[in-house]
């Protein structure tokens, strides 16, 4: 068994930047992520995080425009420390090696994005996840971080409401190990593969809420999926939203720029929510283009779009063969963002002494119902360092506690009779029909029936789930029992998010419901958080939101 | 239409020997490699085991040898490679122990990434934003201006920052090849790209001084395979050959490379040829030349003997001109 003060568990953003928080006050943290660092998922964020540096900006600019965007489900006193700090936090990340491009008087660059009312978003060309990701890894490198990376976490453990640890499978030799800590943070991502046609990578199985539900911590808002307006149509791959930032246009089959409908003021750069479901309305009243919506990015010209877009450019001539200097590039509404995630309070603490969780895997909540573009990547740094602080502080009076070392054995043997099971069923192509049938009927537009449906097409998937077969028998990078495990995550996910899309009746923020079309903040101005009864069955209860200085009005844009 | 895999596959505990094993595949329009290999593994054989993850070439997880060349499968689409060569045959990234079908064990490469600090050094005197600053209602924070405006961004337009690690380059590498201790092309360039940072001050030049130590920068054998393979258009060598300029520029010349270079600069300097004898001793001192000998006299029985006195060539004021053109002074 293994003992460390602090495991933190997830090696993107926010998972880094915490450590960074903890090793350079010298304390015994180890990273543990079933990839190697550098190739976590927020690598592929592409387009900006933002802060207002701007003189004729403001953070309080910032805050109002993350509460609207939010459809006031947002904790405003989580949003104000989210946009008080991100100055400060982008400063700090310069500070750590990360590039921004320059404006012409050498500070920060900016470009607008979607819902902002000012242009705030920082940028490294549309590659600033990955600079920051590289960035705050070097910096992990710099404090000399033990990292145990392709170990996969199966499970949480608690003493008496505390944590103590974490089981993980070390996938490179197949063992099982045990890893004591007094403060444990899930800085695990979202869950983007429980859909079809999604922009995340394929380890986003939301493996981390899906461990913390089953160890009884809640999770919250879990129904709120964000769909990206402007993803590849083939491959749901990523067209960042600094596109339109740069001025793109998105055209219908008729070749109008449609969103003067829908959002006349703000046009292409009005909130996610809004742009992905006046792509889908024109895709279904059929001024689509071959089940895709045109973005058109020609008029900038070769020159700015190889400067400011070059890997927009390069994935859509290897990934649609499309270049678009010359032509417009089909793209779609795609499964891209988990506004919800585990409940935690603006310092990272969920209902668990010692067991913290940051970035796309908690819900603090700061983007609410839907989450502006740049303000994931400021999450990830802001509660990332936030946790990182709160767990230094809790470690002063923590006491020691107890490993109940026969989770590791319980783990180990879910995973022996997975390998022994004879099962036909193959976790793949289970995983297909999964996310097929959340694309359809969990998607952009919801309607109690069709989710019923969904909910069927779930419980059918959970019996078949358990003649899951496994070709793999052995212990060295066992990758075929890696994503059985990860399967039955997304299928648990999945259904909690298809029970709370079922539960709210109304629609706000990314969540629609067709039956239900308006916002109804008597009812619903609150959060839903779900747990499993003792029966493995899902329940929801609501927590009040924070509202502290904006009351919610009507959202239009 | 159909196409096959052919695929690398070894498990140690299991195979005495690695083996290749085939797959039948349908293809359909704008499938990669990664494409194929996930739709075997989901499909027909559960134990073929490969890295991956972001599927859109900024992760760096499923770098292998696809018919024989180190690329991302995730961006390498199948119908051309079918055309070119009627199969897809995948295999592991070389230069690197195999730990199982085609994932390869990348300790080395990461080790060799630590190796070369590879973040800021020190903290810059003129540096006034120090601390954590955390806004109150109606204050506005104020930024510093970073030092050298005039360029784009932070590293000198060097490429460096957009590199992923995915080992493409360290696989093709022949400096690796030839030593495996060598940094290779991915370290040496991220060495570059923080030695030129304005925010860098790494006062005694200690990251310049550690990269020219044996197995270092001077390793680079420039085959130029680093720049041709680099499946994000990076171009490692020409980090390297600025890092050999700047290690020169700043009298950073204890390492044999170093010392070979100035020396051959030196001899076309002053008599406009190569004096091989002086710039072998120059290099390597009288143990290199010791070692040089069996060289030397194999090279003498195929009737190659260097001069032993050397004759200034003609125009040697064109290269007198050259140098000072080139800024370079005759030491």
């Amino acid at each position: 068994m293994l003992k460390h003060d602090v495991v933190i568990v997830g090696a993107g953003l926010a998972g880094l930047r915490a450590a960074v928080e903890l090793r350079k006050k010298g304390i015994d943290a180890v990273i543990v992520s079933k990839v190697y660092p550098t190739r976590s998922h927020s690598g592929a964020a592409q387009g900006g995080v933002n802060a207002a540096f701007d003189e004729n900006d403001s953070w309080e600019s910032h805050f109002f425009d993350t509460v609207k965007g939010s459809d006031y489900l947002g904790d405003q006193d989580a949003i104000e420390i989210l946009t008080s700090e991100a100055p400060a936090n982008i400063l700090d990340l310069q500070r750590m090696g990360v590039v921004f491009n320059r404006n012409d008087k050498g500070g920060i660059a900016q470009r607008p994005f979607g819902g902002q009312s000012f242009p705030r978003s920082c940028y490294y060309a549309d590659a600033v996840g990955h600079m920051m990701l590289h960035g705050l890894f070097d910096n992990v490198l710099k404090y000399k971080t033990k990292i145990l990376y392709e170990y996969l976490v199966t499970s949480l453990v608690t003493d008496n409401g505390k944590v103590s640890g974490v089981v993980a499978y070390d996938i490179k030799n197949g063992k099982f190990e045990g890893i004591a800590a007094k403060a444990v943070l899930f800085a695990t991502g979202g869950y983007g593969q429980v859909y079809s046609s999604n922009t995340n990578a394929l380890i986003n199985t939301g493996d981390g809420m899906a461990v913390s539900i089953k160890a009884g911590v809640p999770l919250m808002d879990m129904e709120f999926v964000q769909f990206h307006p402007t993803t590849l149509k083939s491959t749901g791959i990523l067209v960042t939203e600094g596109a339109r930032g740069e001025g793109a246009y998105l055209l219908n089959s008729l070749g109008v720029r449609f969103m003067s409908k829908y959002a006349p003021k703000a046009m292409e750069l009005a909130p996610r929510d809004v742009v992905a479901r006046a792509e889908q309305t024109e895709i279904n009243e059929g001024r689509g283009v071959d089940g895709a919506i045109l973005l058109d990015v020609r008029h900038l010209g070769k020159e700015r779009i190889m400067e400011r877009l070059p890997q927009i450019m390069q994935l859509s001539i290897d990934f649609e063969g499309v270049n678009p200097i010359y032509e417009p590039i089909p793209i779609r509404p795609g499964a891209h963002y988990s506004m919800g995630g585990i409940k935690t309070d603006y310092n990272g603490r969920t209902v668990v002494e010692g067991y913290y969780s940051a970035g796309e895997s908690a819900c603090v909540s700061v983007h609410g119902a839907n989450r502006l573009g740049g303000n994931s990547l400021l999450d990830t740094v802001v509660f990332g360092r936030r946790s990182g602080i709160d767990i230094a502080e809790y470690l002063k009076t923590a006491e020691e506690r107890k490993f109940d070392e026969s989770t590791v054995k319980r783990d180990e043997e879910v995973f022996e009779k997975l390998k022994k099971s004879s099962g036909k069923e193959r976790h793949g192509l289970l995983k297909s029909e999964l996310q097929e049938e959340m694309r359809a009927d969990v998607g952009v537009f919801r309607e109690e029936n069709a989710m019923k449906k969904a909910l069927d097409k779930i419980n059918e998937l959970k019996e078949r789930a358990k003649n899951i077969g496994i070709d793999d028998k052995s212990k060295t990078f066992n990758t075929d029992i890696v994503e059985a495990f990860e399967f039955n995550n997304i299928l648990l996910i999945a259904e909690v998010i298809a029970r709370g899309a079922i539960l709210r009746k109304e629609s706000r923020g990314a969540h629609y419901r067709t039956d239900f079309p308006e916002r109804d903040d008597e009812k619903w101005l609150k959060h839903t958080l779900a747990t499993l009864d003792g029966n493995g069955d899902i329940k929801f209860d609501f927590s009040e939101v924070a509202v502290t200085k904006f009351k919610p009005q009507p959202r239009t844009y | 239409m159909e196409f096959k895999v052919r695929a690398y596959r070894f498990n140690p505990e299991i195979d005495e020997k690695p083996y290749y094993k085939e797959y039948t595949v349908e293809d359909y329009p704008g499938m990669t490699v990664l494409n194929a290999l996930i739709k075997v593994k989901s499909e027909l054989d559960g134990t073929l085991s490969f890295r991956r993850s972001c599927r859109s070439a900024i992760c760096g997880s499923c770098a292998m040898k696809i018919n024989g060349i180190s690329k991302l499968a995730c961006k390498t689409q199948v119908s051309p490679e079918i055309e070119k060569f009627g199969i897809i045959n995948v295999e592991p990234l070389a230069n690197m122990p195999v730990v199982r079908d085609l994932i390869v064990d990348q300790e080395s490469f990461f080790d060799k990434i630590k190796e070369i600090k590879p973040y800021l050094l020190g903290q810059r005197e003129d540096e006034a934003h120090n601390h954590f600053h955390v806004l109150k209602e109606g204050e506005k924070i104020s930024q510093p201006v970073y030092y050298r405006p005039e360029f784009q961004n932070l590293t000198g337009n060097n490429d460096t920052p957009n590199c992923i690690l995915c080992e493409c380059c360290y696989s093709e590498c022949g400096g690796v090849v030839g030593n495996p201790r060598y940094l290779g092309p991915a370290a040496l360039a991220k060495l570059y790209r923080y030695s030129e940072d304005p925010r860098d001050n790494d006062k005694n030049g200690s990251r310049l001084v550690n990269g020219s130590k044996p197995d270092g920068m001077w390793d680079c054998v420039h085959c130029q395979s680093c720049e041709e393979f680099c499946p994000k258009g990076i171009s490692p060598v020409k980090s390297i050959v600025k890092l050999h300029e700047r290690t020169i520029k700043n009298s950073i010349t204890f390492s044999a490379g170093s010392k070979h270079v100035v020396s051959i600069a030196k001899s076309i300097g002053e008599t406009g040829r190569l004096d091989e004898i002086k710039v072998a001793f120059d290099s390597g001192g009288i143990s290199g030349l010791i070692n040089d000998l069996p060289m030397a006299f194999g090279a003498g029985l195929k009737g190659k003997i260097p001069p032993l006195r050397l004759k200034l060539i003609k125009d040697m004021d064109d290269i007198r001109l050259a140098y000072k053109e080139l800024d370079l002074e005759e030491k």
